[in-house]
């Protein structure tokens, strides 16, 4: 790999967002995620690559590190600042279609819920994955996923809850979206839903947690 | 003997307000540097949030009725209190239940909206677990308060148990919130039985003269998926 973008991948993987960083401690001092992907470009690596080989896999890895219980949500969350650092510089080349994501995903938390981290995370993971994400936030009213899918009609819609009282709100909310648009995939997550109560409701996948939802998109447009 | 009445209770943040130590570790981030961003934005918070003044809670005690073992069923004023086996196997030595409430107050959520909106999610993760632990320490100052109160009559208290834990349907708010009555805290229950504000904790105690305090926590809960059982695997 060009070093370069090994260096992009290093940040990610470890949060060092820029120079002055003084986080993680043993890159204090030295260029973060933000310098390195504005030299990358002046060096003339494409867009692309610094998308597909160093922040697609960076953000892979601190998934799966996640999953694996090696890292949690504070490190998850500083990776994701230093993704973020590099994708000011790619914002550009996103909006004249020079980079491609793979997709685009439509994420809100359930009507009656107002839980948000685990929505965040999700979004924070997915968008890192290289897919456009468009977070609708928290009690998100069922018309507001239809209207964003009508917006947007090949998106894929992801919807969280983390309470036994509003899960089942996720149903109606497919039924709609499913009436307006039967080829539409959605997903569903959060705390305290399963595998059989996703398929109950109609979901056509379930999130177990950011990385396996992250497969489960990457497996609807392989 | 006790006020039957709501006993209120309040409390400014720098009365309770949860150690930097004790932050790092509920977010598994304990050793971490003096630099480490976690601990600058926890050190950030505590700052800011000195003068705070909006923290309330307090219970009411009422005796119980009859407790159904068999169906989970704990009974006060006439009204079922659908807790489950295991809380009614906890409490089956109470005589009287405290049914309690606590909020921190809306300033986390205010702070958490304002960090989303500017995609500081760190940051409002951070403030939203402080708010968490503020809660619970407040809840454990009223607590061991009532402990206290229940000593001078010869009683015990039980551990807390609330609403969604401990195999608790969170819908049985609505029936503790009725119970409860109109309290001076201001809580208020949405549609789907999520607290306002959201930083805040009900629930019940049990009182009684033999009532032990069990093992607590993930312990004693069925809840696999529960993101408090994940951190205490992770250790």
């Amino acid at each position: 790999m060009n070093p370069i973008l090994e260096k992009i991948f290093e940040c990610v993987e470890f949060g060092k967002i820029n120079l002055a960083a003084n986080f993680p401690p043993q890159m204090k001092g030295q260029p973060g995620a933000d310098e390195y992907t504005k030299e990358a470009l002046d060096s003339g690596i494409t867009p692309s690559d610094i998308m597909n080989e160093a922040l697609i896999p960076a953000m892979n890895k601190v998934g799966q590190k996640f999953t694996e219980n090696k890292i949690f949500v504070p490190q998850m969350l500083l990776s994701a600042k230093a993704m973020n650092a590099a994708m000011e510089h790619l914002k550009p080349f996103f909006k004249s279609g020079e980079v491609k994501r793979k997709g685009t995903f439509i994420l809100g938390t359930v009507f009656g819920d107002l839980h948000d981290i685990g929505k965040n995370l999700v979004g924070m993971m997915v968008e890192g994955a290289g897919w456009e994400v468009i977070d609708l936030g928290i009690d998100v009213k069922t018309e507001k996923f239809v209207e964003t899918l009508q917006q947007h009609p090949n998106a894929i819609v992801g919807i969280s809850a983390l309470l036994t009282t509003t899960m089942v709100n996720m149903e109606p909310v497919i039924k709609a979206i499913k009436e307006m648009s039967p080829a539409t995939k959605v997903i569903v997550g959060g705390a305290p839903l399963s595998q059989e109560f996703a398929s109950s409701i109609g979901a056509d996948g379930y999130g177990k947690d950011p990385q396996a939802s992250i497969q489960w998109l990457d497996s609807v447009v392989a | 003997m006790y006020p039957y009445h709501f006993l209120t209770y309040k409390f400014s943040f720098q009365d309770i307000a949860p150690s930097v130590d004790s932050i790092l570790e509920f977010l598994q981030s304990s050793g971490c540097e003096e630099d480490h961003p976690v601990r600058i934005i926890i050190k950030k918070t505590l700052c800011e949030l000195q003068s705070y003044q909006d923290i309330s809670g307090g219970y009411i005690i009422k005796p119980i009725d009859s407790l159904m073992l068999k169906d989970g069923i704990i009974k006060v004023e006439n009204k079922d209190l659908i807790v489950g086996k295991q809380i009614c196997g906890y409490l089956k030595k109470a005589s009287h239940l405290a049914l309690f409430v606590c909020t921190a107050g809306d300033i986390f959520t205010k702070i958490t909206t304002g960090y989303n909106a500017n995609g500081d999610y760190l940051e409002a993760f951070v403030v939203d677990a402080i708010g968490s632990l503020t809660v619970e320490k407040a809840m454990d100052n009223i607590q061991e308060d009532l402990a206290i109160l229940s000593e001078i009559n010869n009683l015990r208290i039980s551990n807390r148990y609330s609403p969604g834990y401990c195999n608790w349907e969170l819908s049985g708010q609505r029936r503790l919130f009725s119970l409860i009555g109109e309290n001076p805290i201001n809580i208020c229950l949405t549609d789907s039985c999520l607290m306002n504000p959201i930083k805040s904790v009900s629930g019940i105690i049990g009182i009684g003269e033999d009532i032990k305090k069990k093992a607590y926590g993930c312990v004693i809960c069925n809840n696999s998926e529960c993101i408090y059982r994940k951190i205490l695997t992770k250790r």
